[in-house]
């Protein structure tokens, strides 16, 4: 699903900053992967690579076996939408659109009626149990509900690559278990790959392997979960 | 903490350079517009005055009576009158050259054994052995030309010249040049002195003078010979200091200088609309700042400090920019007003390059600021009064709560309805300032009002916009919903500017209707020859004789012969039209009103009644039966008005009486319009061609049919209100850099909306696409309330302004088509301005947008 083949990142001209050094990592379909490190270590750039947000300034990214630097802006921006739900720590919803307009931005963004696309909406908030929040804004969510606004929204596409950026980074440890389950509950419906990055052990340990990077370098990659080794702080 | 607070705005704006950049420069516009104009206006009032002191000379008093000149016997009766040292007679024309380009020339008649004691003549002996070339004006076609006119011309001492007189063509000798000094400064240097006799004689004044210029004697002051001469003189001659005569040129020209204030003051609204609208997102942007400030212990008076001050500076660095660039669109205002003071009112003036005005500076500099100011209250208020807490997790609902509560509507409706209450009802002659804030009070309510309506007008507008333009056009128009303050602000920019528009055009169309029916009612010969490319000339006229040749024509029934001039009443001046009333009653009789149809008929070809427009009328609150009285240059004359007519080719009201009347009163046979009327079945083209075999190359004629006259009159109007069409362009041009400013600051707010949408698949064509339809919902929502308030704005005008300027009741009409056909303009010029906006968050890094806080 996800190749990365000696990719660097470097910020800045000359020296610059490093962000990621000759980074290679293979992702299977419907694996769940956290990565993990320190401030600084290179995470957020890693999905930002992955999604087509940022290019590496050496080696090769790949998602579902398509180099992503030889794709056209909007053919990435396409990749983007249908093949990628991105979940984010800080939610990034728009406070202007209703928790359904936000669901069925990207079907509308893709160009389905607006019938089709909240009809589609609806049925996918049902889906993470926000059935009778469809016309709230974001404002009158709370931060657990807005998460799940998020996922209905990344997954509207039922794409085959999730990535995830600190999903349960702004929430109570209840809430962020509560999103932990629904993520495990709609992966495996939807056999999607998961790509996290996150602090938090609980959400590492939801997945089946940890990265952990440093200095912009993977450090370790070991399997994880029930049968495999957990996570501890 | 000051310097705490500074720093902090520093950095904001090192951040928000182009919303600074933007703002600063709304300000500038505005206050370029207001000094140049206010500038421009005193350049044209110093040229009228520097015009009426060359003319004058040393003369200390000048007598008058109007333009229709007096009996030469008055000249004795000054000479002879205790006090007076020295007393010229003056004839003042502006003739036509018969030059191809068709150049006039403004000639004035003097005494030439006297005048050089009154006017500065600097003669040029290079080409002359005579000492004074002025007693040698002997023969009736002598004259003596500026240098400038002869050089323009390639004329020399002994050459000839043609020139449009009462008689025809003549052929004028140059006798002597004068040098562009004194006299010769004056009309641009293309001026001509010629002997008076003679110019009575060429120019049909029969035996009047125009004026007479004297000097008291010494130990004589001004003020009892003033008083002396006025005892002695019929009561039809005024007897003025000559500076007065500049005051009466500045009356003149009242309404277009009051338009063009009017424009300087819409230019400085928007710039306040601008600012009101860079301080709204700049508190929204900043309103986590403003949360954490308050929070560290920054008090309310600070916070709004903060604000006020940057406004401040703002409008410190804006005013000056606008101050210096004033100034030098000063100079093409200034040459554009003389050439309109020129063109409409035929005034005679004298090029004079705009001065820098340290007090007009300094207001418009100090209104510059306060406009900052005044602009940036409200937000800076906002933001003192946000609750940290609220500041730090929501402030949107608060905002759009106040902004659109009840009780803010329903104040702003109050003073809507308050402002349309005193146009409806209040007495015309309350003033001008108190009618002027009838509009002002107008604009106050709509402001107010303003939220609330963009709300609505957007909630409408959404639909059609998410079923048009997709999810990019539901969010688009959501960015007007969730922001009514800063959507407010924009749309009132564009509000103020196409109320401008709309209520102008609704002005000058519904003013085209009513001179359309005038003409249709009185303007109604077959056929109208006149003297002047104007409506008339002041001072060029025909003479009865050129009618006697028409009347031989073989289509020709009748021929009327109009006489149409200006002359003193009640401090102020009229118009007065002299006409043969029996062909003039046949004609139009059905536009006048109010009188007794068998009165008018026996009496006034008797010349024993007057008939009054109704601008007269309302102006001197007459009516039918009432006497007017008319000091005329031979005597008191007081006539019943029989009838009240529609009239509109004077602002000082019009009084039509019969032409012996007017003959034998103001002893002046002369005539500006020829009014002819054809034998039945007659072609109006063959005629044309006939009249003018008989006026072509001996007479300055405009000959046309009734249809021509008709689109002639139309032509008039268009240069009446060149001005108007000035204050659209300019109108325009600062609305759409409101809607230029308010897209680019609101792309730099939706900075992180926009990553968001690319983040989730949006493309960038998707981005641009949205800020478009941002910009196209602006304009449609613009025109939408543009219309509304020109709506009143137009009632305003057609009920107070024209009364006040002219005394006209013109009646109401609104330009639904106009604003149908300018919304595709309006959207186009918003879309325009939306392009760098929108490239500008196309190529936004997404990374960037969404960076994590």
């Amino acid at each position: 699903m996800i190749q990365l083949r000696d990719v660097t990142k470097s910020y800045g001209a000359g020296e610059g900053v490093v962000a990621l050094k000759n980074i290679t990592l293979n992702i299977g379909p419907a694996e769940r992967v956290a990565v993990m490190g320190p401030s600084g270590s290179g995470k957020s750039t890693l999905l930002n690579l992955v999604c087509g947000l940022d290019e590496p300034t050496t080696g090769s990214v790949k998602v579902e076996g398509v180099e992503l630097a030889g794709l056209s802006d909007d053919a990435r921006t396409r990749l983007r939408r249908e093949k990628i739900g991105m979940i984010f720590q800080t939610f990034n919803l728009l406070s202007t659109l209703t928790a359904l307009e936000n669901v069925a931005l990207p079907l509308r963004l893709q160009g389905l009626s607006k019938k089709e696309a909240e009809s589609r909406g609806s049925a996918m908030l049902g889906h993470v149990g926000l059935k009778n929040r469809t016309e709230h804004r974001p404002d009158q969510l709370s931060g657990g509900e807005r998460q799940r606004v998020a996922i209905a929204r990344a997954l509207i596409f039922r794409p085959p690559l999730l990535l995830g950026d600190e999903p349960t980074g702004n929430l109570d440890s209840h809430t962020g278990d509560e999103i932990l389950r629904l993520l495990d509950d709609l992966q495996q419906e939807y056999q999607s790959t998961l790509l996290m990055v996150t602090h938090n052990v609980q959400a590492a340990n939801f997945c089946s392997r940890v990265v952990t990077l440093h200095d912009g370098e993977i450090v370790s990659d070991v399997p994880c979960g029930s049968g495999s080794a957990r996570v501890t702080t | 903490m000051i310097s705490a607070l500074w720093q902090i705005t520093f950095r904001q704006w090192g951040t928000h350079r182009l919303r600074v950049a933007m703002t600063t420069l709304g300000i500038a516009l505005g206050v370029a517009v207001y000094f140049a104009i206010r500038t421009a206006n005193a350049a044209l009032l110093d040229s009228l005055t520097v015009t009426v002191e060359r003319l004058a000379g040393k003369s200390t008093l000048e007598v008058s009576a109007g333009e229709t000149g007096f009996p030469e016997a008055a000249l004795d009766t000054v000479r002879a009158t205790p006090g007076v040292k020295l007393a010229e007679p003056v004839i003042e024309v502006i003739a036509n050259t018969a030059f191809q380009d068709e150049g006039s020339l403004l000639i004035l008649g003097v005494d030439t054994t006297g005048d050089q004691q009154l006017r500065e003549y600097e003669f040029d002996r290079s080409q002359t052995q005579v000492a004074d070339p002025l007693t040698y004006l002997a023969e009736a076609n002598s004259i003596l030309l500026s240098r400038s006119f002869a050089e323009r011309h390639g004329l020399k001492i002994g050459d000839h010249f043609p020139l449009f007189t009462a008689h025809g063509k003549m052929s004028f000798a140059v006798e002597g040049i004068f040098k562009p000094t004194g006299v010769g400064e004056v009309f641009g240097g293309n001026i001509a002195v010629m002997d008076v006799y003679s110019a009575q004689v060429v120019f049909g004044r029969g035996h009047n003078f125009d004026r007479i210029d004297l000097v008291n004697a010494p130990g004589v002051s001004v003020n009892d010979l003033q008083k002396r001469l006025q005892q002695r003189l019929p009561a039809g001659l005024e007897v003025e200091r000559p500076e007065t005569k500049g005051q009466s040129l500045e009356n003149a020209v009242t309404a277009m200088r009051l338009g063009m204030m009017i424009t300087s003051f819409i230019a400085l609204l928007v710039g306040v609309y601008i600012i009101f609208n860079s301080f709204t997102i700049a508190v929204n942007q900043r309103w986590k700042e403003i949360g954490i400030l308050r929070a560290v212990g920054v008090e309310r008076g600070n916070i709004n400090a903060m604000f006020l001050v940057e406004a401040m500076v703002m409008g410190i660095v804006g005013s000056a920019v606008g101050v210096a660039a004033g100034y030098y669109l000063a100079i093409g205002a200034s040459a554009a007003m003389g050439s309109i003071a020129a063109s409409v009112y035929g005034i005679v003036s004298t090029e004079v390059a705009p001065k820098l005005h340290w007090d007009y500076a300094l207001t418009a500099f100090g209104l510059g600021v306060a406009a900052s100011i005044g602009g940036a209250w409200m937000p800076s208020r906002a933001a003192s009064y946000l609750n940290p807490i609220l500041a730090l997790h929501n402030i949107e609902a608060r905002q759009k709560e106040s902004a659109l509560g009840w009780g803010r509507a329903l104040f702003g409706a109050a003073l809507l309805a308050l402002s349309v209450l005193l146009i409806e009802y209040s007495p015309s002659g309350v003033g001008l300032t108190f009618q002027l804030s009838y509009a002002a009070l107008m604009l106050i309510g709509l402001t107010i009002l303003l939220p609330m309506l963009v709300h609505w007008a957007a909630r409408a507008v959404r639909p059609i916009m998410d079923m048009v333009g997709g999810s990019e056009g539901a969010l688009a128009v959501d960015a007007m919903i969730q922001s009514p303050r800063r959507s407010a602000a924009t749309v009132g920019a564009l509000m103020v500017g196409l109320m401008s528009v709309y209520s102008t055009a609704a002005y000058i169309q519904s003013y085209k209707q009513m001179v359309s029916r005038w003409t249709t009612e009185l303007l109604n010969s077959d056929i109208v020859v006149t003297s002047s490319t104007l409506l008339r000339s002041s001072s060029y006229h025909f003479s009865e004789d050129l009618g006697k040749k028409f009347e031989t024509l073989p289509g020709v029934r009748e021929v009327e012969n109009v006489r149409f001039t200006l002359v003193p009443y009640e401090g102020d001046s009229a118009a007065i039209v002299s006409i043969e009333m029996p062909g003039f009653l046949k004609r139009s009789m059905n536009g006048i009103k109010g009188g007794d149809p068998q009165k008018l008929w026996t009496m006034m070809p008797r010349g024993e009644g007057v008939i009054a427009s109704k601008n007269f009328a309302v102006r001197w609150r007459y009516k039918v039966g009432d006497r007017v009285h008319l000091d005329t240059p031979t005597g008191p004359l007081e006539l019943p008005i029989l009838g009240i007519v529609e009239d509109y080719r004077s602002d000082k009201g019009t009084i039509f009486m019969d032409r012996a009347v007017y003959k034998r009163y103001w002893n002046d046979d002369a005539v500006d319009f020829i009014d002819v009327e054809l034998k039945p079945g007659q072609d109006p083209n063959v005629v044309k061609r006939e009249v003018q075999s008989v006026t072509n190359g001996t007479e300055h004629a405009l000959v046309y049919t009734k249809l021509e006259f008709k689109g002639w009159i139309d032509t008039l109007v268009d240069k009446f209100f060149m001005l108007n069409y000035m204050q659209l362009v300019v109108a325009v041009i600062v609305a759409v850099a409101g809607i230029a400013n308010t897209l680019v600051i609101s792309v730099a707010e939706r900075h992180r909306e926009f990553g968001i949408i690319r983040s989730i698949g949006g493309y960038r064509a998707q981005i641009r696409k949205m800020v478009l339809l941002e910009a196209l919902s602006i304009a449609v929502v613009g025109v939408f309330v543009g219309a509304i308030a020109a709506l009143f704005n137009t009632e305003f005008l057609s009920r107070t302004v024209s009364t006040v300027l002219a005394g006209y009741d013109v009646p109401f009409y609104f330009p639904w088509l106009l604003i149908l056909e300018t919304l595709p303009a309006v959207i186009a010029v918003s879309l325009l301005a939306g392009w760098i906006p929108a490239r500008h968050a196309m190529q936004a890094s997404v990374i960037e947008a969404i960076g994590y806080e």
